[in-house]
């Protein structure tokens, strides 16, 4: 990739793209809200899946994870894995029980369940936490493509990256915009493959899918540059690959943004076919990104280029890399960056958002001014809303290490925390307020553990690695709150009625 | 307020009620799927390498992709969507109307009976 240089043509199909995102989201405003509301209208099934994948595909799906398998190989079908099989979790375990809680938030729903305002702070705190180290995964991918574009280094693409995504927020509050999630849905996914396409046709691979068109260059890196991809357990282990494999499907069943979708959708049947939608969707951009890791090793080690020679900067542009070295029309490698940058600005702003809302609704009434008015509370959404960014701005200078596993911790987090408080608080009545306290702070440590102790204490880091800390961490934070909840006084009736009643339909037999 | 009788002790793992009976059994037997294809494969990987060398490992293809490669990367997301659609499925054969709509307005009463 050349850097020092402004990318002209990549850079006028970006401002093109996001001119048709603030369009159609003008044009829709009126809509938006009955769609993905609690009434009216609704554009299916499908629709549902769209708004599903589109709030699901970051900058760790677009740019991240084809560096991961360009880095790593083999070793990254645990990312493909874990993030298409939390689905599964989500879906069986917690999608329609969730519904008939009928609360709208992680912190709204661990409140009412445990009939806690400590537990309701608690989960916003946690929120918030995710919320920052997810937006700095998606802070660093804005910074290397705006990096690129303005052919600029990365500590002031950082701060342009920043005061770009602010300006755009503010604009589209502004004036109203709203996101069309099924339109910038099927943009992203045209921008993805579209250049693979390409590239496949190139290289003389089989292009019209080319999901198994980069099969033959595997073949190709063995055969003549005796580099094999596909080893499965090169240089890692099988506790490794399943540590991570189900920390993001126990992280994917517990992120409070992806467990939002389930408040917000009119039905509950419809809500479960919009995940089988959803998941189809992810899986295509999860089928066609190890394309992009492979064909960009064979291409380097065609032009002589050594391994790792960029390191974790260059894995993390590796899909613009292939684009470039295949030698594609610039329009396509445009269309790549244009996708990458419009999905991490997307999730970012989401995020931040997010983040804002869980200060304004659950902390600073609750803790700050109790008796805030609504007006109080969105100048405290608006103004955390800048802190939150300020915050992630500063944690993004630092190279924490790549975008997919930046965002694996995010998912080591919600996997010890806020998924083991929904799941025994949708199957077992008798867990209670102080079981899930003391679990989520317990799941806060262990994901934090390897970080802080894991250079004098290997065994932790070995147990509870960063981004993969919830296989053993989550079972162990559910040990944590059943013998807390036994130990303590039960639930109330009333809570424990509702959940047989309602959520499980238990009646007298 | 207290717990229907026949509702005591309800957990994941002691069902109670004929609803919760049949989804609990369903969700079992999907997440049995789903564990089964994950460590499965994996452990068929883990097992083909360590016993055989890199070359016949190589020589297992699907579709140009090396077996694994296809197995992990393509078959899984696509079983997961196929054990969605089972439970979707069977939940809308079995699940009963009351239980499909929004609960929004169905736990104000419940929370006035307790005042």
């Amino acid at each position: 990739m050349s850097y020092g240089l402004i990318q002209f043509v990549p850079l006028a199909i970006v401002a093109v793209m996001f001119a048709l995102f603030m369009f159609s989201g003008l044009r829709n405003r009126s809509k938006q809200t009955s769609e993905y509301g609690f009434s009216g209208s609704y554009t299916g099934r499908v629709g549902i899946g769209a708004g599903i994948a589109s709030n699901w595909m970051s900058a760790a799906s677009f740019l991240g994870l084809a560096g991961v398998f360009y880095m790593k190989g083999y070793f990254a079908m645990a990312y493909v894995v874990g993030w298409t099989g939390g689905y599964v979790l989500l879906l069986v375990l917690m999608a329609t029980q969730i519904r008939r809680f009928g609360k709208f938030s992680a912190p709204d729903f661990v409140g009412f369940r445990y009939e806690s305002d400590t537990a309701r702070t608690l989960a916003a705190l946690i929120s918030i936490v995710i919320s920052v180290i997810y937006c700095v995964a998606q802070f660093r991918g804005i910074a290397l493509l705006v990096s690129w574009l303005f052919g600029i280094a990365y500590i002031p693409a950082v701060v342009i990256g920043t005061s770009l995504l602010v300006s755009q927020v503010v604009v589209s509050g502004a004036l109203g915009v709203t996101r069309n999630q099924k339109l910038q849905y099927f943009v992203l996914i045209i921008t993805f493959i579209l250049p693979l396409m390409l590239l496949t046709r190139k290289l003389g691979y089989f292009w019209i899918l080319p999901q198994f068109g980069y099969g033959a260059a595997i073949g190709e890196l063995q055969q003549q540059f005796g580099f094999n991809c596909s080893e499965p357990f090169a240089g890692t282990s099988l506790f490794e690959w399943f540590a991570l494999c189900f920390t993001l499907m126990f992280g994917t069943a517990g992120l409070p943004h992806v467990l939002s979708r389930f408040y917000m959708v009119p039905g509950i049947r419809d809500a479960r076919w919009g995940v089988v939608w959803g998941l189809f969707f992810i899986a295509l951009i999860y089928w066609s990104a190890p394309a992009y890791g492979v064909l960009a090793r064979l291409l380097e080690a065609r032009s002589g280029v050594p391994l790792y020679a960029g390191g974790a900067d260059a894995a993390d542009m590796i899909i613009l890399t292939a684009a470039g070295l295949g030698g594609i029309p610039t329009w396509a490698i445009g269309l790549l960056a244009a996708g990458g940058i419009s999905a991490a600005f997307s999730t970012a702003a989401g995020l931040l958002m997010n983040g804002s809302a869980s200060f304004s609704f659950d902390i600073y009434p609750h803790l700050i001014r109790p008796n805030a008015s609504e007006r109080d509370k969105t100048y405290a959404a608006k103004g955390f809303f800048l802190v939150l960014a300020a915050i992630v701005m500063v944690l993004t200078l630092q190279p924490w290490g790549m975008i997919a596993e930046i965002a694996a911790l995010a998912f080591a987090v919600a996997g010890n925390t806020i998924f083991p408080a929904f799941l025994l608080g949708i199957w077992w009545p008798r867990a209670n307020a102080a079981g899930v306290i003391c679990g989520m702070l317990a799941g806060l440590v262990i994901s934090f553990a390897a970080l802080l102790i894991g250079d004098s204490l290997p065994l932790v880091a070995q147990l509870f690695p960063f981004t993969s800390s919830a296989f053993i961490g989550a079972p162990l934070v559910m040990i944590v709150i059943i013998v807390i909840s036994l130990l303590t006084a039960p639930p109330s009736a009333a809570i424990r009625l509702f959940i047989s009643r309602n959520v499980h339909d238990c009646a007298e037999e | 307020m207290n717990e229907p009788s026949g509702c005591k002790g309800l957990n994941f793992f002691n069902p109670r009620g004929a609803t919760m009976r049949g989804e609990v059994r369903v969700i079992k037997l999907i997440l049995s799927g789903w564990l089964a294809a994950i460590v499965g494969f994996q452990l068929f990987a883990y097992l083909l390498e360590s016993s055989y060398s890199e070359l016949l490992l190589n020589d297992l293809t699907f579709f140009n992709l090396p077996i694994q490669f296809w197995l992990t990367g393509q078959f899984l997301p696509l079983w997961f969507i196929i054990l969605c659609v089972l439970f979707n499925l069977w939940m809308d054969r079995h699940t009963a109307p009351s239980q499909e709509g929004s609960l929004r307005f169905r736990i104000k009463p419940i929370q006035r009976e307790d005042e």
